[in-house]
């Protein structure tokens, strides 16, 4: 049955016994083996199926081990681990249980070979993660919670939908590679269209995005840490298993990168800033997809890669500063560069690999990406990647830690970042340098064999043109004063449509129906009384019709009533 | 939450030694650096083999001048959009944003002049 132990099940023996040892140090050290032990056994296991259980007739597949799998399920347990080291100073159980939940759900769906048990873990990192924001405590994050949780239960069931009925048509669950049908035309059609649709709820794709920039600010700030790693790159991941080669993705990708840049410079919450380059990143990986190649395919793996750790730093380090001030706006940070300076140097470090500086992890990623669509001869979508490769620079290489750590001078002397959070920032940091000054570990990692040279002298000029010639755009724009300033305020997205206008919609529309609902019912009372009034005028004790009733027509009445049911006894 | 005795010397040392960019001076001359390094990387692309796939690509300081114009407009659309889509902070709901309560004795706030 299980030849290896699949790694989820420490995460969820791990996070059973977590409550029962004491708040404290002990129980956040104990924390951070089970992380250790996972990734231990996902290094040591065979590539292979290695733990098939029956289910009701089904047979499914639990530790499903190839170089596909193998990268994502060791970067989610680095990335546990550091998150783990980050939330050392936590003493809440919900959290640090919810938190190794998740990280094991996440873990747990990278290895099934089957889509019922993906359809378990789909809905255990919705489940699980929650948590983290309603950790919070305050009225907004319930709220946020609860849409975040209806956006991602939801994915799950028209998962769920969409597997019955491919097995319906097909009687496979194999999670593995599936075509797109370009028109619909049976149920299997329809089938392969739900699954794709809830990868894509999770992928935030393009108008089903919001639930992202709405829960990651909304987050605990270690909880924010967490959920960055695990549930858009798990969908990255189920895209890549069964969509790879599918070119609706290329342009789904390019409008990802595309539009949360504009929304990224105009934003004022600097984690919601992250959340929308977040999911600028995603469209980058959503391309490799699409475009299909082995050398695209290595793309979205290296970027899923490097992007979990520098978008956890990131997060990490605007989270630090959230914790010592209690804000994360932009309008009421700067300066903190003076009492925070460890924390503004990995702030930068993050900053330098997600704008894919040479000698940083998103360098030696991105490119892969950015030359498999150019090999591939999409010109446009690799000129938009470019533009967004530009514009990540802007505001998120160069507006974070520039209004949080420098700007105009906010008063705010807060001290620096507590040991355990400058550690896991400084672990994530070493990681995102080594892996751009040496990218040939990771790039063993990758599901294909790789013969791909980052460092061409073409290649750092163009990419260092391209990212100071941004930052020479930023520095102008700033001393002519056409930046536009951080304000408080929030800016419309999609999400507009279901928080605001179909609520607002629905209250007009029931304006209408309870005015036509009382004018039916008063016309219907009013009504039956003028009857029942007319009847008693008639017919009651003093109406005309009463005086010329004989007294013995209920006893008439009566003796009919029996002798009708004295027949239909007897027929029956 | 300015500080009556914002005193540097009980800054980090690390923070104290950056405490150089607040100078307006020295602001300048990092732009100028900025300017002076644009200029010197466009000017290297006359000096090397260029390896490129596509035609816009051999044009000398094709990546400069569209990362500059690029960004300028990313910033000028975005600007534009702040007019039709700027809401108050409060426009979902009151308390949207807030940060969580921690036990104080976790947060560890103090500021530096103490």
């Amino acid at each position: 049955m299980f030849d290896v132990l699949p790694p989820f099940v420490i995460y969820l023996i791990g996070a059973l016994i977590l409550p029962f040892i004491k708040a404290g140090n002990w129980r956040s050290a104990y924390s951070l083996f089970i992380p250790l032990i996972g990734a231990w056994l996902i290094w040591t296991a065979p590539m292979g199926e290695n733990a098939q259980l029956a289910f009701f007739g089904f047979d499914l597949e639990l530790m499903r081990v190839d170089k596909l799998s193998r990268i994502f399920g060791l970067v989610f347990s680095l990335a546990a681990f550091i998150g783990l080291i980050y939330a050392w100073h936590l003493r809440d159980w919900v959290q640090q249980t919810s938190a190794i939940l998740y990280a094991g759900s996440a873990i747990g769906a990278v290895f099934v070979g089957d889509m019922i048990s993906l359809f378990f873990f789909w809905e255990g990192t919705a489940i699980a993660s929650v948590f983290l924001i309603w950790a919070r405590g305050t009225e907004g994050a319930y709220h946020t919670g609860m849409r975040y949780l209806i956006i991602q239960i939801g994915s799950g069931v028209i998962l769920i939908a969409g597997v019955a009925m491919h097995y319906h048509a097909s009687g496979s669950i194999a999670f593995d590679k599936m075509t797109l049908p370009m028109s619909i035309s049976s149920i299997g059609d329809i089938a392969l269209w739900l699954i794709f649709l809830s990868f894509g709820i999770k992928c935030a794709f393009p108008l089903l995005h919001n639930w992202l920039q709405d829960a990651y600010p909304a987050a605990t700030v270690t909880g924010t840490v967490f959920l960055s790693a695990f549930t858009t790159k798990l969908a990255v991941y189920a895209l890549a298993r069964t969509f790879p080669g599918t070119e609706l993705l290329i342009y789904i990708g390019a409008i990802m990168t595309l539009f949360p840049i504009f929304y990224a410079v105009i934003e004022n919450d600097l984690r919601r800033v992250l959340a929308y380059s977040l999911n600028n990143q995603l469209g980058f990986m959503v391309v490799g997809i699409g475009v299909g190649t082995e050398l695209a395919l290595n793309g979205t793996a290296a970027h899923a890669f490097a992007h979990i750790l520098y978008k956890a730093l990131l997060f990490m380090s605007v989270g630090a500063v959230l914790f010592r001030t209690g804000t994360a706006k932009g309008s009421e940070l700067g300066g903190l560069y003076k009492t925070m300076p460890l924390t503004m140097i990995f702030c930068v470090v993050g900053a330098a690999s997600i704008s894919a500086f040479p000698l940083f992890s998103g360098f030696v990623a991105k490119s892969l990406i950015l030359s498999a669509a150019s090999h591939e001869h999409y010109y446009v979508v690799w000129g938009i990647l470019l533009f967004a490769s530009a514009g990540v620079f802007h505001h998120s290489g160069i507006k974070i830690p520039y209004f949080a750590f420098f700007a105009h001078d906010s008063g705010k002397r807060p001290k620096e970042a507590p040991m355990h959070m400058l550690i896991a920032m400084g672990l994530a940091s070493f990681v995102c340098i080594f892996v751009g000054v040496f990218p040939k570990p990771l790039y063993d990692l990758l599901p294909y064999p790789i013969d791909y040279e980052a460092y061409t002298t073409t290649h750092v000029i163009t990419q260092l043109q391209l990212l100071f010639a941004s930052a020479l755009a930023f520095t102008v724009l700033m001393r002519t004063k056409i930046y536009p300033p951080e304000l408080k305020s929030v800016n419309l997205d999609f999400d507009v449509t279901y928080r605001k206008w179909l609520p607002s919609v629905i209250g007009y529309l029931a304006i209408v129906v309870s005015a036509i609902f009382q004018g039916v019912t008063g016309f219907i009372n009013s009504s039956a009384v003028k009857i029942i009034k007319a009847l008693h005028h008639s017919h009651g004790p003093d109406g005309s019709r009463a005086a010329s009733w004989p007294t013995g027509a209920m006893v008439l009445n009566i003796a009919l009533l029996l002798g009708f049911a004295l027949v239909v006894i007897y027929l029956s | 939450m300015a500080n009556h005795k914002d005193d540097p010397q009980s800054y980090p040392a690390l923070g104290r030694w950056l405490m150089f960019v607040d100078n307006p001076r020295n602001v300048d001359r990092i732009c100028y650096a900025l300017y002076g390094l644009c200029a010197f990387l466009v000017a290297l692309d006359f000096f090397y083999y260029k390896k490129v796939y596509t035609a816009v690509e051999k044009i000398p300081g094709f990546y400069a001048i569209y990362g500059f114009v690029m960004c300028a407009l990313l910033v000028i659309c975005a600007k534009a959009m702040r007019k039709v889509l700027m809401r108050d902070e409060t426009y979902y709901a009151p308390y949207d944003v807030e940060s969580e309560e921690f036990p104080e004795h976790d947060l560890d706030r103090e500021s530096h002049d103490v």
